[in-house]
């Protein structure tokens, strides 16, 4: 099988070399019988890194140490599970796992588009044939799956610890479904270039792409955050480590495409800008796979053979050459007609928010590479930390929040001042009476407090725009088809699913900058060595650590498991069971941490050490409303199915555009 | 209007300006914020971000530190003079360093002077345009007719924005 994997993969690697190459010269030749014969090959390659794929995964579920992969990354004892998500545990299986779903991507494109948009197709999936080209050259030639040991051993190495989670099975799935998904915006808007076709119908034909792939990529981070949450056991969620810089990043850039590229779908506006973001998203998240796998930058995330930033650098210098050559020489079919009829209105309100956006992206792109340029400029590689981006991001970020309120509630293009009255003195009464009610209750008293106050308030102004929005649709809907409120809301989302998507989608992150603003201001944790019987009191919970016990899970495995009893007012309200895990052959034991969570705080117990007496040091943490974050979360997976769940009335409005634009229906259909 | 927000933003620097020393937070958290973890692994965390054994180590000497009466800024020096530059989780804010805070400020506000430019040629071009459509506009007295009526409330139906 292992053969059979290897081959497979180097199939892929003719056929898509003949795939790209036969793609190019049929469009360059007019030839019909070379265009057929290239057009199979998404599908061959496709199929040959499947059949790479089920060996891989066959290897680590018979434990074929023979394979360095799999030595290096499973052994007998792991469960089955973790040998499924072994697969993506390291460099060369997560680079296959990369180049899976770059070809699944490829084949769903192929076959969506199969007798349609003859215009773009070829030349999209010659983009995506050529990324998946550069994979499967690492692949063969550098980090090639299936090398063998000589000699192989009796067992494995065994999967770190820290990947033995079940978010591991989530998390780098999800936010790899986010970067490569952004491959087919990219493809689409550089085929849109080279052929020349740049009217909207790249955004068109990509919008659900872009939309999912964004809802990947956002969740792929925030699953990141719990996962990172629960395991590391330091009572955070976001350290700001490069590796988490490079996954915030472009989902920042996506989230300004999505909203600058209304602009161009109702007004046929900012064509440079829009076809700029996209590519830079996708340039962004090649980057992020540089940072893992360059080894230039210190990060807990990196992998260990970070030895490919040679190849992703060359690759990354290759993308924005053409990228750049391509839009500087379209630029004169990409210029539209701009003009806005007032500085107040909601075009110039999202181009503020994507200045924003796009300074938060920035900012973090900036903090990320300042060692190299510290080191490259003075010798001296800074550590640039969490402290840098709070100052720099958290006043950013709260500005966004303010445009989150401010752009769904302003008119496209004019906004009166009495328009503006009506709007927003509403909601900005709502706040302010809520600020001064905060500020009586809980004055802040450092800055951090001073931030989340500011944040909080701006919440309640967003929610208030939200809702106040909900209101008068659900009234208007009400009123004019006589449905009782719950249906006037049914309807009233169901048939502007895109806007009122958005809206939830809204309502999520507003949940989730609560959430941060709660959790990083109002936190507290102490630190304590207890013996058995003895209690600590953390706010208005005391917490009595009652035993130590020891389970033997596995040979390779034991635990140590604490348990504390908890009292709030008095009343047993929990138990905790915060445990030290030891695996055999490795240094450093690793917490699992025990939580309680509510939606008004969290306790977190951490196992921090033990003695032979029993006796152990437990660390907790109180953190205010994180489970707010998580809240979100779902929030926003709830409006991004409802903005991409398919519209019968936007189809046949898209179908009326398309008619009179007569945009992409291929010669073959027409 | 500018007068107002010129207004808006004093009192928020002075705000701000007025809270932020006022933190009194516990000091080892200060110290564990502002120094890096000296691992031998490098794991690249921020000390009170990292659970390994060395951070535990000095955590425990850092309070004896403070127990004996220094400072959180003194043994912050401490650490720079015996670790280098390196050790401080953020780059301070003076010479080449100050880039790091200043530059993504900079960028946000020139960015923002180029959106104003863009914006203002955008509507200058609104208005050269304006006079040149001459399109008949309808008469407001005109009576709306049904048909219209009708269409008018399925356009909304379909409104989208």
């Amino acid at each position: 099988m292992n053969d059979l994997g290897e081959f497979a993969l180097m199939v892929a690697l003719a056929t898509a070399l003949y795939g790209c190459i036969g793609y190019v010269l049929a469009a360059r030749g007019n030839r019909l019988d070379l265009y057929l014969s290239a057009d199979k090959t998404p599908v061959i390659v496709w199929g040959c890194v499947v059949v790479a794929s089920i060996a891989l995964w066959k290897a680590f579920m018979v434990d074929d140490f023979s394979l360095e992969y799999v030595w290096a990354y499973s052994n007998r004892d792991l469960d089955v599970f973790y040998k499924v998500s072994s697969f993506w545990g390291g460099q060369k299986g997560s680079l296959l796992f990369w180049t899976l779903l770059l070809t699944s991507y490829m084949v769903v494109v192929y076959f969506q588009n199969r007798k349609r948009n003859a215009k773009l197709v070829p030349y999209a999936l010659v983009v995506m044939l050529t990324i998946t080209l550069f994979f499967l050259v690492l692949l063969n030639f550098s980090t090639n799956p299936f090398e063998r040991i000589p000699l192989p051993p009796e067992d494995g190495r065994g999967l770190n610890p820290l990947l033995q989670n079940y978010w591991m099975v989530i998390h780098p799935p999800t936010l790899y479904l986010g970067y490569v998904g952004f491959t087919v915006p990219f493809a689409f808007a550089l085929a849109a270039l080279i052929t020349k076709n740049l009217d909207d119908s790249w955004i068109r034909l990509t919008r659900k792409w872009t939309l999912i792939s964004w809802f990947f990529l956002c969740m792929g981070n925030l699953f990141g955050a719990h996962w990172a949450y629960l395991e590391l056991g330091w009572g955070g969620y976001w350290a700001w480590d490069p590796v988490e810089n490079a996954a915030f990043m472009p989902l920042i850039i996506a989230t300004a495409y999505l909203h600058s590229v209304m602009i161009q779908e109702k007004k046929d506006m900012m064509k440079v800008w829009n076809m700029s973001l996209i590519l830079l998203t996708f340039v962004m998240t090649i980057f992020g796979t540089f940072i893992t796998r360059s080894g230039l930058i210190q990060s807990v995330h990196t992998f260990d053979e970070a030895t490919l930033g040679y190849y992703f650098l060359a690759f990354l210098g290759v993308i924005i050459v053409i990228c750049v050559s391509l839009i500087a020489s379209r630029l004169p079919l990409l210029r539209s007609k701009n003009e806005l009829d007032s500085f107040l209105s909601r075009e110039s309100s999202f181009l503020f928010n994507n200045l924003v956006l796009l300074g938060i992206a920035f900012a973090t792109f900036w903090g990320t590479i300042f060692p190299i340029v510290s080191e490259a400029v003075r010798g001296i590689k800074i550590t640039v930390g969490p402290p840098f981006y709070n100052q720099v991001n958290v006043p950013i970020g709260l500005v966004l929040l303010a445009l989150i309120g401010i752009g769904p509630v302003i008119a496209w293009r004019r906004a009166t001042w009495a328009h503006l009255r009506k709007n927003f003195f509403k909601p900005v009464l709502i706040a302010l009476v809520f600020g001064v009610g905060l500020w009586i209750w809980a004055l802040p008293s450092n800055r951090a407090e001073v931030y989340s106050f500011i944040a909080f308030v701006l919440c309640v102004f967003v929610m208030s725009t939200i809702i106040i929005e909900f209101l008068k649709g659900t009234l208007a809907r009400s009123h004019l088809h006589e449905e009782t409120p719950l249906q006037a809301l049914g309807s009233l989302v169901w048939r502007s699913k895109s806007r009122y998507g958005g809206y939830i989608v809204h309502v999520g992150v507003v949940f989730i900058f609560a959430g941060i603003a709660g959790s990083q201001a109002y936190g507290t944790h102490i630190e304590q060595h207890v013996k058995v019987g003895e209690s600590l009191q953390i706010r208005d919970y005391t917490l009595k650590y009652e035993r130590l016990g020891f389970i033997q899970e596995n040979p390779t495995k034991t635990r140590a498991v604490a348990q504390l009893g908890v009292y709030q007012n008095g009343r047993r309200v929990w138990t905790g069971q915060p445990e030290k895990e030891f695996y055999k052959g490795q240094n450093q034991p690793v917490s699992e941490v025990d939580v309680r969570s509510t939606w008004k705080e969290d306790l977190y117990i951490i196992l921090a050490d033990f003695k032979e007496d029993d006796s152990a040091t437990l660390k907790i943490y109180l953190n205010p409303m994180v489970s707010w974050i998580w809240m979100g979360a779902w929030i926003i997976a709830f409006g991004t199915t409802v903005s991409v769940w398919p519209d019968r009335l936007e189809a046949r409005r898209r179908l009326e555009r398309m008619k009179v634009q007569d945009a992409v229906f291929s010669p073959a259909q027409e | 209007m500018r007068r107002l927000f010129s207004t808006w933003i004093v009192l928020a620097v002075l705000f701000l300006g007025v809270a932020a020393p006022a933190g009194a937070a516990s000091m080892l958290a200060d110290l564990e914020n502002a120094l890096m973890c000296k691992c031998k692994d490098k794991c690249g965390k921020v000390l009170i971000n990292c659970t390994c054994d060395t951070s535990n180590k000095t955590r425990a000497d850092f309070q004896k530190l403070l127990d004996s009466g220094l400072t959180v800024q003194q043994i912050v020096q401490q650490q720079v003079a015996l670790h280098g530059e390196t050790i401080l989780s953020a780059p301070t804010k003076i010479g080449f360093n100050l880039t790091a805070w200043v530059t993504p400020f900079a960028a946000i506000l020139v960015g923002g002077y180029g959106v104003r430019r863009i914006l203002n040629a955008w509507i200058r071009g609104k208005k050269a345009g304006t006079p040149a459509s001459g399109e008949k506009s309808p008469d407001p007295q005109e009576p709306i007719s049904s048909n219209y009526s009708r269409r008018l409330q399925e356009e909304l139906d379909k409104l989208e924005i």
